[in-house]
This record gives C-alpha cells, sequence and structure tokens, in this order.
C-alpha cells in the first residue's frame, strides 16, 4: 500500500490532481459566467489575482491566513459585481467579438495596473500548513498538508456552488435568469440583480483559487493567473461550458494529464500539450464531454 | 477623356495598383528624407501594418476572433532568424518566402479546428496556443537561441542604394533608410494583395461565412475550407510581419512575443477599425509611434518611467482604448472617419437643397 503511494505514477496522480482541481476553480467560475451571461470572461484569472492582490494589500500587517482568504473572496465577490454592472452590461444583445475584445482590455488593464500598483514581482501569503511533501522509509508521497487543503478547498467551493444552485431559492431565480430572462423578468425575478450575482459569485470562485496558489512555491505575480486561466478555459471548453461538475473534473484530468506529459514526454511537449488537449477533446465532442446540451449542425 | 470614378469603377485592379504605386513612391520619398530615428518608426509602422491587416482580415472579414496572431509573428521571426544563422549571405527574399511558407502550414493546422469550434472556444484555442509558443521556441534549446534568442548579422545596405541617397558616408543612416524601404515596399505588395482579396470571390465568401454560413452553403461556398483559408492567410501576413522585424532588427527574443503582442495587435487594430485597410494603416502608424507617444505621457505628466507605473502605463492605456473603442464607437478611427465625411456631406447637400428651393 505504501509501496503504491510513493511509485512514479502516484506521485503524478497526486502532483496532477493538485494542480488540476485549480484548472477546475477557474474553469468553475467561466462556466458560472457563461451560464449567465453568454460571455467568456478573458479577465477572470487577472480579477481573481487582483482581489488576491486587494487582500494581501489590505492584511500587509499581522497577517491572519483566513482573514485574507476571506478579505481576498470578499473583493473578488465586489470586483466580480462592478465588472458586470460597468463593462459587461453595455454588451448583452451586441456581437460575439464586442464582449470578447472589452474582456481582453480589462485583463490588459487588470495585469498592467496590478503592476504600476504592486510591482511585477512575486508575492506570498504564507498558509499555516506547510508545503513540503510527506516522507515514508526516505521516499516521498507527493502530497503536504497544503496540497490537503488545496484539495479540500476546491471541493467546499464546488459544493457550496452545486448546492446553492441546487437547493436554494436564490440559485432557482439564477437558474431561471440565466435559462429564459424574459420569461423570469415576469415572473417577477430581478434578472439584472441575478446576474451581477452571478459574475460576483464567479469570481469570489476565482479568488479562492489565486489565494491558494499565492500560498503555494511560486506565489502570485500580475501575470502568472494567466497559465491557469488557459487551463481553466480548457477544462471549462473540454467540460462543455454548461455543466459546473465537468468543468471541475475536466480540470483535475487535465491537471494529471499535464503532469503526466511533463514527467514523460521531451520537455518541448508540455508547452503544447494544453492546445492538444484542447483540440482532440472538442474535435470529438465539439459540445464538451460533459454536456447534454445537442450541438447546431453545419 | 475618362474621369477618376469611371476609370476605377472599370478597371479596379488597375486603380488599385496605381494607387498602391503612388503611396509607395511617396512613403519611400519620405523614407529618404526624414532622420533615421523616424526611418526606424516608418519600418516598424509598416511591420505591424502588415501584421494588423492579416489579423482584420480574419476578424473582420471572416468573423473569427484570434488571439493567436502573435504566435504566427513569431514563427516568421524564428524561421528568418535560424535560417540566417546556417547561411552566412542570406537572401532577403529566400527568407521571407520561406517565413511565410511555414506560418502559413502552422496557420492551416491551427484553422482546422475553426471548422468545429465557434466563437469563444475558437478565440480561446488561438489565446492557448499564443501562450504556448514562446516556451515551446525556448524549450527547442540552442536551435533556436533558447531565452536568450538569435542574433545574426545586420542587414547590408547595397551601395547603389547608399550613393543614390547620398549617405555614402553616412552606413547608419543608410542602413535605417534601407530597412525603411525595404518594409515599405513588402507593405505595399501585402495591402496591394490585401485590396484584391477583399474584393475577390474568395473575399465574398468569406463575408458571407461571417454573416450567415447556412445561407453561403446553400449558394455553393464551401464553409470549412474558406474559415481555414482566413487563417492561413493571417498567419502569412504575421510571419511575413515576423520575419520582416527579424531582417530589420537582426535579433530575434521568444519573449517578445507573447500573449501582451497579441493583444497589442487586437487593441490596434479595434482602434484603426475592423475589416478596413485604411483601419490597418492607421494603426500601424499608432503601433510604431505608441512608444513616443507614452514617453511624451510620462514627461507631461512627470511619471518616472522607470517605475512600475512608468512601465506599465503602455498597457493601461491600450487596454482603455480597447474598451473605450468597442463601447463608444465599435467601427474605429476608420469608422469615424467615415462618419464625419458622411455628416459633412449630408450637410452639404442639405445647404445645396437649401439654396436650390430658395432660388426660385
Amino acid at each position: 500500500m505504501i509501496d503504491l503511494l510513493t511509485s512514479r505514477v502516484m506521485g503524478d496522480i497526486f502532483l496532477g490532481v493538485t494542480q488540476g482541481v485549480l484548472y477546475g476553480l477557474i474553469g468553475l467560475s467561466l462556466v458560472i459566467v457563461w451560464q449567465s451571461t453568454n460571455i467568456l470572461n478573458f479577465a477572470q484569472g487577472a480579477m481573481a489575482m487582483f482581489a488576491t492582490y486587494v487582500g494581501m494589500t489590505l492584511l500587509e500587517h499581522g497577517l491572519n491566513y483566513w482573514a485574507c482568504l476571506a478579505i481576498s473572496v470578499a473583493a473578488g465577490f465586489v470586483l466580480g459585481g462592478a465588472t458586470e454592472r460597468v463593462l459587461v452590461r453595455p454588451l448583452y444583445g451586441k456581437p460575439e467579438i464586442n464582449s470578447i475584445v472589452v474582456m481582453v482590455g480589462f485583463l490588459g488593464i487588470l495585469e498592467a495596473g496590478a503592476i504600476a500598483i504592486w510591482g511585477g514581482t512575486s508575492r506570498m501569503i504564507v498558509s499555516p500548513f506547510s508545503l513540503s511533501y510527506f516522507q515514508h522509509n526516505g521516499k516521498t508521497i507527493f502530497l503536504s498538508p497544503f496540497a490537503i487543503l488545496q484539495i479540500a478547498a476546491a471541493v467546499t467551493v464546488m459544493l457550496i456552488v452545486a448546492g446553492l444552485f441546487r437547493f436554494t431559492k436564490l440559485g432557482l431565480q439564477l437558474r431561471a435568469a440565466a435559462l429564459a430572462p424574459e420569461v423570469a423578468r415576469l415572473l417577477g425575478v430581478r434578472v439584472n440583480r441575478l446576474l451581477t450575482l452571478g459574475w460576483a459569485l464567479a469570481s469570489a470562485a476565482g479568488a479562492v483559487a489565486a489565494v491558494v496558489i499565492s500560498s503555494g512555491f511560486e506565489g502570485l505575480t500580475p501575470t502568472n493567473m494567466d497559465v491557469y486561466f488557459v487551463f481553466g478555459f480548457i477544462a471549462a471548453a473540454v467540460g462543455g461550458l454548461e455543466s459546473p461538475l465537468g468543468a471541475v473534473l475536466a480540470g483535475v484530468l487535465i491537471g494529471m494529464l499535464q503532469q503526466f506529459i511533463v514527467d514523460y514526454a521531451p520537455p518541448s511537449w508540455a508547452s503544447f500539450s494544453p492546445v492538444l488537449i484542447l483540440v482532440v477533446a472538442l474535435m470529438i465532442r465539439p459540445q464538451g464531454l460533459f454536456s447534454k446540451q445537442r450541438v447546431r449542425r453545419v | 477623356m475618362v474621369s477618376i470614378k469611371q476609370f476605377i469603377a472599370n478597371r479596379p485592379t488597375s486603380a488599385r495598383a496605381l494607387a498602391t504605386l503612388v503611396a509607395t513612391i511617396a512613403l519611400l520619398g519620405l523614407a529618404i528624407i526624414v532622420d533615421p530615428l523616424n526611418d526606424t518608426y516608418l519600418a516598424t509602422a509598416s511591420i505591424m501594418a502588415i501584421a494588423i491587416v492579416g489579423l482584420s482580415l480574419l476578424i473582420g472579414l471572416s468573423g473569427q476572433v484570434s488571439i493567436g496572431n502573435s504566435g504566427f509573428m513569431a514563427i516568421g521571426a524564428f524561421t528568418t532568424a535560424i535560417w540566417a544563422q546556417h547561411h552566412a549571405h542570406f537572401p532577403l527574399l529566400g527568407s521571407m518566402a520561406l517565413s511565410v511558407a511555414v506560418s502559413t502550414v502552422a496557420g492551416i493546422v491551427l484553422g482546422l479546428p475553426s471548422t468545429r469550434l465557434r466563437g469563444p472556444y475558437l478565440a480561446g484555442m488561438t489565446l492557448a496556443f499564443a501562450f504556448a509558443i514562446p516556451p515551446f521556441i525556448q524549450s527547442l534549446g540552442t536551435f533556436a537561441g533558447g531565452s536568450g534568442g538569435l542574433y545574426f548579422p545586420t542587414l547590408q545596405t547595397p551601395a547603389w542604394f547608399a550613393s543614390a541617397i547620398g549617405e555614402k558616408d553616412n552606413p547608419l543612416a543608410a542602413n535605417n533608410t534601407w530597412g525603411a524601404a525595404i518594409a515599405i515596399v513588402v507593405a505595399a505588395v501585402a495591402f496591394f494583395f490585401m485590396a484584391n482579396f477583399f474584393h475577390s470571390r474568395s473575399g465574398r465568401a468569406m463575408r458571407l461565412v461571417r454573416d450567415n454560413d447556412v445561407a453561403a452553403e446553400l449558394v455553393g461556398v464551401n464553409v470549412a475550407r474558406t474559415r481555414v483559408l482566413a487563417f492561413a492567410i493571417s498567419a502569412a501576413f504575421a510571419g511575413l510581419a515576423g520575419s520582416l522585424l527579424a531582417i530589420i532588427q537582426s535579433s530575434v527574443l521568444p519573449q517578445t512575443f507573447g500573449v501582451a503582442l497579441s493583444i497589442e495587435l487586437l487593441s490596434l487594430l479595434v482602434l484603426g477599425g475592423l475589416g478596413t485597410l485604411g483601419g490597418a494603416m492607421i494603426a500601424g502608424l499608432i503601433a510604431a509611434y505608441s512608444d513616443s507617444i507614452v514617453s511624451r505621457i510620462n514627461s507631461w505628466t512627470g511619471i518616472d518611467p522607470v517605475s512600475n507605473l512608468g512601465g506599465s502605463l503602455k498597457g493601461i492605456i491600450f487596454g482603455l482604448i480597447l474598451i473605450a473603442t468597442m463601447l463608444l464607437a465599435p467601427s474605429g478611427l476608420a469608422g469615424l472617419g467615415h462618419r464625419i465625411s458622411r455628416f459633412v456631406r449630408s450637410r452639404v447637400a442639405q445647404k445645396k437643397a437649401l439654396s436650390v428651393s430658395e432660388t426660385p
């Protein structure tokens, strides 16, 4: 049993899952935004980064990890809601390219703005959990207390989102507003308010990922959420952009695949693996692996 | 005597060729007159205009959003640079052609999924591609120079050119003018091709696929091939721009061609105006002068250019421009010019109508 845990394959699985839950979290936020407003938020990763920097700054002195997490998530919530109100609302009903261009522009502003305010160097939030891997008889099990926290955090966020959407009245209204905004409006649902809330929730979920990343080995820089956005997008796209659970599962799957490619394939393959995974998965099932929706032919 | 309007209507290709020729001669004259610094700006403007007009075809004409053209520029630049490493006297045209060929193939490969993917899925895929290219080039090791990039012999100005412009004793100035002249001529050829393509059968087919792919299929347009063709041409233009950039700078760095460059291309394109040639030219000029404009802003506002804020000012301004243009004037500067001229013309027509009605 212990031999299995220290084997190379299990090491790759542990590392892959730890990384993959972060892709899943960003993918989950993209799915929430896509479901409620049919917009792909290219600034999702950058918004999470910005919110986490705000949290860090507010708690520069006497850092308490959990307070920092809470403030960052709250900052993400506010930032997401404000973004929907100011930038996204004028885009409803406009061609797809308008929203893509505006969100890419916002991504540029957030990253350049973060460098302007906080500088380009890496920053860390020191977590109370150790980053060093468990050891057994001189062999390494590629799991650390922090990695377990990371996985637990992702699962918690996912359960909260799923529970909110499925079991609460608010969740029912959110789904109604996304599915049939006109009907929902006629039935007295305040659709505009709910779209703002959807963006706020998505951004808060993304902020959890950024806080976790800022406590990891690399820390947080204004631009290192880019890679998480790309993988998160791939996870969401492979999962079908419609399915929150699909995004998380696809994220974990992609994290593992990537880890195996890095471990076993030549180094120049690793940089192209995300594009290949995306293309292959979407060529096989354009509607996503976990989506029930039928795709339009032509 | 045939009027200009008739000539344009009857012989559109000849008219475009004539216009290109006149513009090229004017720009070459400008390149000879201005100082070496402005020569480098003219070269940059031409190069960026080539890349932007290629992106304009893809986004404006075929309606497929790509954030990956920095990757094709990188492929073009590194093809030329690697070729120059192994051939001491590399022919200019040959290395440009090679770069165009390689990036076209890459464009077709990346374009293939476009037959199945739409809108944000496609844009996200191109973003993933743009993201993968710089680390991929670095991982190739010494062959592509790793993270330090490649350096190769600078552009040689032919003696006849130096003596023709009277800069025989000033090789640096002659070199800059020669570089600008090459970029201007290549850009002129590229724009001439694009002007004809916009009005060709394939160009019209692309527009139809963008607006209604079902209708396009019904009238016999091969939708899949049209989408991939747009990717191929766009990649070829980006590759050409990358190759020229490498030739003129005689060095390439993988980090230059990151996602930020793609965002810059997209911003400039949207600012200039989607799907228009004039917009791409304006955008190229803005690209060339953006650094000096930003440093002007720095000195006006007293922001230290090496501080965090000074260094990221350009990025912030580009992002703001992108959002403001899209929300306030989606047709860009070219569209704005069009709107103003239409407004003036309608005012003139109104005045005429008024004066006519007053005369009797």
